[in-house]
């Protein structure tokens, strides 16, 4: 190529480029101008829509309550909604547990706790079409205000709680968002778990559940969350309230001590400073001492921590443990039956005063009736040997029971006696703690007893050691660090009366008197080896 | 030997006087029976149904061709299935428990071999089972005690409890 050539080839190259970059200084000058047109058309719409909205002051994201104002608004509660309130232009707040637009309405239903209503947004003098929009927007489980008229309705409303009436919604404000992806369906969560199989939908797990607390513990429809944990609340009102009956007095025990009161293989160490601790595996050493201060009888109500690697349904590392101690005058079977009467009046006040709670949880999970006799059955360790060997158990005298036999055994006794609770009395002494009081004729046996609901141990108690020369002994038996217990000991040295006692765990308790099938369903944020949160 | 002790049993409950000498062979130890000048008899249910033909209790192999046929069936099943464990317990456990569902025999309405044999061939897996599978398998634990308490049949065997009365009458356990 000359260079001419190249000069000219050099200039038409020039040329065709700014020919080029002109074409596209074109294009893009002729996007800008489209792009401004879109824009101001769309402006000038949303102008139009809000000259349109008339109603755009009855909606809308309300900003966050930081406590900015004090309306003097009073809230209606969903229950409340009854036919009285017809014609009544109210506020209330609740969950948004649908909605559903259909054309110009939206239907949605409003929830607290077990309560639902009916509620309605129209297009008309006071809703737009856009409020309507919007409501219909609205994310499942978000919190709202809701100015409406109660409504008569003719038809009952069969699926909501409150039946005979509906709100026509006139404002309606969301004043706290929810995520629009739930981890959990409500109506999933719900479902009785054998349903799902058989019908395709799904079911939640409880690994699910329980890591999603916050949002499965709100379960609406059955409630069986809530139920659950009603129940619990009154099985702990009620243990309060025999007790105290009985002149039993409450009191606090501490948790973080220096010694493993149960044996060392169970017990979580935490560091103390410069040295270590460990957390309490029960009340037991305190209750004694409470009682050899002459507190007479006494009661506590707090966490228990077990650190045993068990996956089991019934085990948890952390539960709450609901103690008894007290001392008797001449045999510890004042103390049976001191622990006995306080479990049936749990037993009746939960069936008098819980019905609806107990219903609710077997809707989802179905089971018999919790069966109890009084005066409450008492069985002889000897003679619960009996019935499992009759029954082909292969047994000795001073075995411990495992967990089959202990559940074959509460089926043979349902099935004699027809009774879910009874005291098994005598236990070999070989296998139970140092400090359980032997049986005063049988060396080999021990006032030791153990308490079961539905065929699974709920407690286990006894009349304990109060002599510090037998209990030195005893301990010695046991391989025991007398060093370790010498404060214990030492309580017991400046005279010290008969006693006895026995725990219980709540979660436990809960599960088997409604036939539930694992404790985590009756522990509100479980703990177990593999589990730390929530 | 467990063959070998079941037709010792055999022997006792057919009231035969005078015990047999078995002799064993291969690594299964099938036993042997000589037979004077005929040839040896080979295998469980051979032998044992030359005991009953000796015992003269034609009987206990079937009533009439079809009775026969039923018997010899569940000999063979004894064998071939429970023995040589090739089929899972719980089918086998399935399919008798169907299969006593309205029967009180094996094979038609009297004991016969067939009962025995497979009762000594099944005392373990009963012995083993829990309360509640045997609640499951009601069938074949209503047989089974049957069959160990009719007289003169147990022998060898210990007992196996099985209960009267049902444990767990609902689903929910």
């Amino acid at each position: 190529m000359t260079k001419e050539e190249a000069n000219g080839a050099t200039e038409e190259e020039q040329q065709a480029q700014s020919k080029k970059a002109l074409k596209k200084q074109q294009k893009e000058a002729e996007k800008a101008a489209k792009k401004a047109e879109k824009q101001a058309k769309l402006a000038a719409e949303q102008q139009s829509a809000d000259e349109d909205d008339f109603a755009k002051d009855r909606y809308g994201v309300s900003a966050m309550v930081q406590s900015q104002q004090k309306p003097d608004r009073a809230l209606v509660r969903v229950e409340d909604l009854t036919p009285q309130k017809v014609d009544q232009l109210i506020w209330l707040r609740a969950r948004v547990h649908t909605s559903r637009a259909k054309g110009k309405q939206c239907f949605l239903v409003l929830r607290q706790q077990q309560f639902n209503v009916q509620a309605l947004v129209a297009v008309g003098d006071r809703a737009s079409k856009q409020m309507v929009k919007f409501a219909a927007n609205i994310t499942k489980e978000s919190i709202v205000d809701v100015e409406a008229m109660v409504r008569k309705v003719e038809q009952k409303i069969e699926s909501c709680s409150q039946q005979d009436v509906e709100l026509h919604i006139e404002r309606i404000f969301v004043i706290s968002q929810a995520e629009p992806r739930l981890p959990l369906q409500l109506e999933d969560a719900v479902r009785p778990d054998g349903d799902g199989e058989e019908e395709g939908r799904a079911t939640v797990n409880q690994d699910t559940r329980l890591d999603n607390r916050v949002i499965d513990l709100r379960l609406p429809k059955t409630t069986t969350s809530q139920a659950i944990f009603r129940l619990q609340s009154g099985v702990c009102q009620l243990f309060r309230d025999t007790l105290t009956k009985k002149g039993f007095v409450e009191i606090q025990t501490p948790k973080i001590i220096s010694a493993a009161s149960e044996g060392g293989a169970n017990v979580f160490t935490v560091s103390y400073f410069k040295s270590s601790a460990y957390l309490a595996q029960s009340p037991q050493l305190y209750k004694q001492m409470c009682i050899c201060a002459d507190f007479d009888k006494v009661f506590c109500v707090g966490p228990v921590f077990r650190a045993e690697d068990s996956n089991t349904h019934r085990h948890l590392t952390e539960f709450v443990g609901l103690d008894i101690e007290m001392a008797f005058n001449y045999h510890y079977h004042e103390v049976i039956d001191s622990i006995t009467d306080t479990m049936v009046q749990i037993f009746k006040g939960l069936r008098d005063n819980f019905q609806t709670e107990i219903q609710t949880v077997s809707k989802q999970f179905p089971s018999e009736p919790f069966k109890f006799l009084e005066p409450t059955l008492r069985l002889e360790y000897t003679e619960a040997l009996a019935m499992l060997r009759e029954a082909g158990v292969e047994m000795g005298d001073e075995d411990d029971l495992s967990t089959p036999n202990e559940k074959l055994l509460g089926r043979l006794v349902k099935e004699k006696y027809d009774t879910d609770f009874y005291v098994l009395d005598k236990y070999p002494l070989a296998v139970r703690p140092f400090y359980t009081m032997p049986d005063p004729n049988n060396p080999k046996y021990s006032n030791s007893y153990d308490m079961f609901m539905r065929g699974e141990e709920i407690l286990s108690g006894a009349q304990r050691v109060h002599d510090p020369q037998l209990l030195t002994e005893r301990a010695l038996h046991h391989q025991i660090d007398l060093e370790k217990i010498k404060s214990y000991i030492d309580s017991f040295r400046y005279g010290a009366p008969p006693h006895g006692g026995g725990g219980i765990g709540l979660e436990r308790v809960c599960m088997l008197y409604l036939g539930l099938h694992n404790v985590r369903q009756t522990s509100m944020f479980p703990r177990d080896p593999k589990r730390l949160t929530p | 030997n467990m063959a070998l002790r079941e037709l010792a049993s055999l022997e006792k409950y057919l009231g035969l006087k005078k015990p047999n000498k078995y002799s064993t062979q291969g690594d299964k130890k099938v036993p042997v029976l000589q037979n004077n000048n005929a040839p040896p008899l080979v295998g469980l249910v051979t032998i044992a149904c030359h005991l009953v033909k000796e015992a003269k209790r034609p009987e206990l192999l079937g009533d009439g061709a079809e009775g026969r046929a039923v018997v010899q069936q569940w000999l063979e099943y004894r064998v071939t299935k429970l023995d040589s464990h090739t089929e899972d317990t719980k089918s086998i456990l399935k399919d008798l428990n169907l299969y006593m569902q309205d029967k009180v025999y094996l094979a038609g309405n009297q004991l016969t071999l067939a009962d025995v044999l497979m009762y000594y061939g099944i005392h373990s897996v009963i012995l083993d089972l829990a309360v509640q599978e045997k609640e499951q398998y009601v069938n074949v634990a209503r047989w089974f005690d049957h069959i160990q308490h009719h007289p003169g049949v147990r022998h060898h065997l210990p007992p196996v409890v099985v209960l009267r009365n049902r444990l767990y009458t609902s689903r929910h356990h």
